[in-house]
């Protein structure tokens, strides 16, 4: 099998135009070894002799040699298919490898001191689409949240004692950007005492200047009586302020644009408590129970197919 | 009284501990103090800490020098005792006993022996059954050693065929023993669900998996990527079950397909599923342990022979060299 590829020699020498290049060696074809079951024909242990006259020996077929020629040397002469994982049947190799990895890495170092919970550093794992797009396989949530519990396990050993190998073995299944590290900026109140906050509300914007003064307030230019009508958004504007009493300790500089005069009204709320804030932290509890600290991220509903708005149902008409 | 008895409680505990870190806090109305005393714990050596440890009336408790968690570990793992002879419970998923190792006390001592009770009963078991015990079926435990060096023989004989191997044990805590035993045997293992179809339907579910090629000591061999991409999916050449009744679909896949098949066979299970039955409590974690490990070791052997015998001939496919007398493989083998 062989050598079915070499040019068979005749006994008479070959005409000169012929030269004969030895090729390079190739691949025989695998199912030639018989690997599919790799012991019944890849490899025969013992044999036995059946013959029992002498006189058979002549009739039999010459003995084969199998001594290497010298342009076989580069061709293995064995070879099965075996599995590449051991968790070749599991369906899923590389997931299971990685998870008996990370158990045996966690076996081994299991008796290091642990962090106490507030100084573990905080890192987040990939997601499951990200790690089934690393792993190429349709690996269950409940099982990839069995290596996301050894991770965490591995985390919490102390980070002076923490070891190298493990450092690297966690570092695969780290997200590439670690949105824990992602820290607001810190405002403070600039020369001449003036400390600018952000605040949103449904599409508008507000963006507000406070500075401590006798409680003057301007909304683009103008007073906030001429910017909004309703008394209700002149209140919620600088609600942070009236909740905390500090009306006529503070001046007011806006600017707000988008949306309606509900949506920049109470963009102004949370802009003029951001600001107040960075004025007086103390004031947090109390800017949190008037409800002035939190994003309110309602949006306007989508209109549906089928409907007049986002819900409205079109009016029953009979036939 | 119950006055008078508070106080003489309270007073002894009192003047017993000192005074506590945590309310001397609240009197404390210095800001700026209990940060200097966090900072403490964190750096070890402070100038400040030091020289104000002479006045004790502050803060006599964190004053004190706490050492790292890196050198208390250290300390501790200079200075920890040494235990004397102690039951490991993993001494036998870590250096399981080889076959010839197997004794009727060893088997005894890992709870071989109990079956179920006797109205659970399969009885095609009747040959493996020693007795009845306050109700539950005895296995009798020369026939497992018997059957379990047989399984052992089956194994190292198609490890040293170069055949693959599957270790399967999907119940709870059987994972270990399994991965072990297939590390040692040099094959495959199954610690969860098998995939009904896996075998009749290979390419479906595991045309994905990774093959290779190797030589005859096992050496990856290149350039058959391309052979292997179009070739049918790996089917076990023996398959070791842990636990036959769960995984009905999987001995009846062997079956179809002829993969020899060996499993522990508990009292309450039928021995014609499998074709070498190890007559033992599946339900015993140790036991299971003990099967694996043996056959995992046997399987081990069955290895090292095989690269023994490639060693000493050249290669495996070659036929002996009886003609010519020459018994050196034999003699490798034998050492």
């Amino acid at each position: 099998m062989r050598a079915a590829w070499l040019p068979k020699l005749g006994s008479q020498p070959l005409p000169p135009w012929i030269s004969f290049q030895r090729q390079a060696p190739r691949r025989p074809d695998i199912s030639l070894f018989g690997a599919t079951q790799g012991f019944r024909r890849g490899a025969v242990v013992g044999t036995r002799r059946f013959a029992t006259s002498s006189t058979r020996n002549g009739i039999a077929a010459p003995e084969i040699s199998f001594e290497l020629k010298d342009d076989q040397k580069g061709i293995p002469r064995y070879a099965r298919v075996v599995p590449a994982s051991p968790s070749y049947f599991t369906g899923k190799p590389d997931f299971t490898d990685n998870l008996l990895s990370l158990q045996e890495l966690l076996r081994k170092h299991q008796t290091l001191p642990a962090a106490p919970p507030g100084q573990v550093p905080r890192i987040a794992w990939k997601t499951l689409a990200q790690y089934r797009l690393l792993v190429g396989e349709p690996v269950k949530a409940s099982k990839y949240h069995k290596i996301i519990l050894l991770l965490q396990r591995l985390n919490h050993i102390h980070p002076s004692l923490l070891p190298e190998e493990v450092k690297l073995a966690m570092a695969p299944y780290k997200r590439d950007i670690n949105p824990h590290e992602n820290v607001a900026n810190q405002h403070t109140a600039d020369r001449f005492g003036r400390v600018i906050g952000v605040g949103r509300r449904k599409s508008s914007t507000a963006r507000v200047w406070l500075v401590e003064g006798d409680g003057e307030v301007l909304v683009n230019g103008r007073p906030l009586i001429s910017t909004f009508p309703r008394v209700h958004d002149r209140e919620s504007a600088i609600w942070a302020l009236k909740a905390t009493g500090r009306i006529d300790k503070y001046n007011v500089w806006a600017l707000v644009e988008g949306g309606g005069t509900t949506g920049q009204a109470e963009a102004l709320t949370l802009g003029v408590a951001k600001a107040l804030l960075v004025h007086e932290p103390s004031l947090k509890p109390a800017l949190r129970r008037a409800g002035c600290i939190t994003r309110d991220p309602r949006r306007v509903e989508r209109k549906k197919p089928g409907k007049l708005k986002a819900r409205k149902m079109p009016a029953w008409v009979k036939r | 009284m119950i006055l008078r008895q508070l106080v003489i409680r309270q007073g002894q505990r009192a003047l017993i501990f000192p005074a506590s870190q945590r309310w001397i806090r609240s009197l404390n109305t210095e800001i700026g103090k209990t940060d200097v005393t966090q900072k403490n714990k964190t750096h070890e050596v402070d100038l400040d800490c030091i020289g104000s440890q002479t006045d004790a009336s502050a803060t006599p408790i964190e004053k004190t020098e706490e050492p790292s968690v890196a050198s208390a570990y250290k300390t501790w793992l200079n200075q920890r005792s040494t235990l004397g002879p102690h039951y490991e419970p993993h001494a036998l998923v870590n250096r399981p006993p080889s076959p010839k190792d197997v004794t009727l006390e060893l088997l005894m001592a890992s709870q071989a022996h109990l079956g179920h009770a006797t109205s659970l009963w399969k009885p095609q078991n009747q040959r493996y059954i020693f007795g009845i015990h306050q109700g539950i079926h005895i296995i009798s435990l020369d026939i497992t050693a018997a059957h379990l060096r047989r399984a052992a023989k089956v194994v190292e004989g198609v490890c040293e065929r170069g055949g693959l191997v599957l270790f399967v044990g999907t119940r709870e805590g059987q994972d270990r023993c399994v991965v072990n035993a297939a590390k040692l045997a040099g094959g495959c293992h199954l610690f969860e669900r098998w995939i009904p179809g896996s075998i009749t339907n290979g390419q479906q579910i595991l045309g994905k998996c990774k093959m290779k090629v190797v030589d005859d000591l096992d050496n990856e061999l290149e350039g058959y990527e391309e052979q292997l991409i179009d070739r049918p999916t790996l089917k076990p050449d023996l398959v070791i079950c842990m636990n036959p009744l769960e995984n009905y679909v999987l001995l009846h896949e062997c079956g179809l397909n002829g993969i020899p098949t060996i499993g522990v066979i508990d009292t309450d299970a039928d021995p014609t599923w499998v074709t070498y039955p190890i007559p033992a409590n599946d339900d015993s974690l140790r036991c299971v342990n003990l099967i694996a490990g043996v056959l995992g070791k046997a399987g081990e052997e069955g290895q090292r022979r095989r690269r023994a015998m490639v060693l000493a001939r050249g290669y495996t496919n070659q036929p002996s060299d009886e003609k010519t007398g020459d018994t050196s493989h034999r003699s490798a083998i034998a050492s």
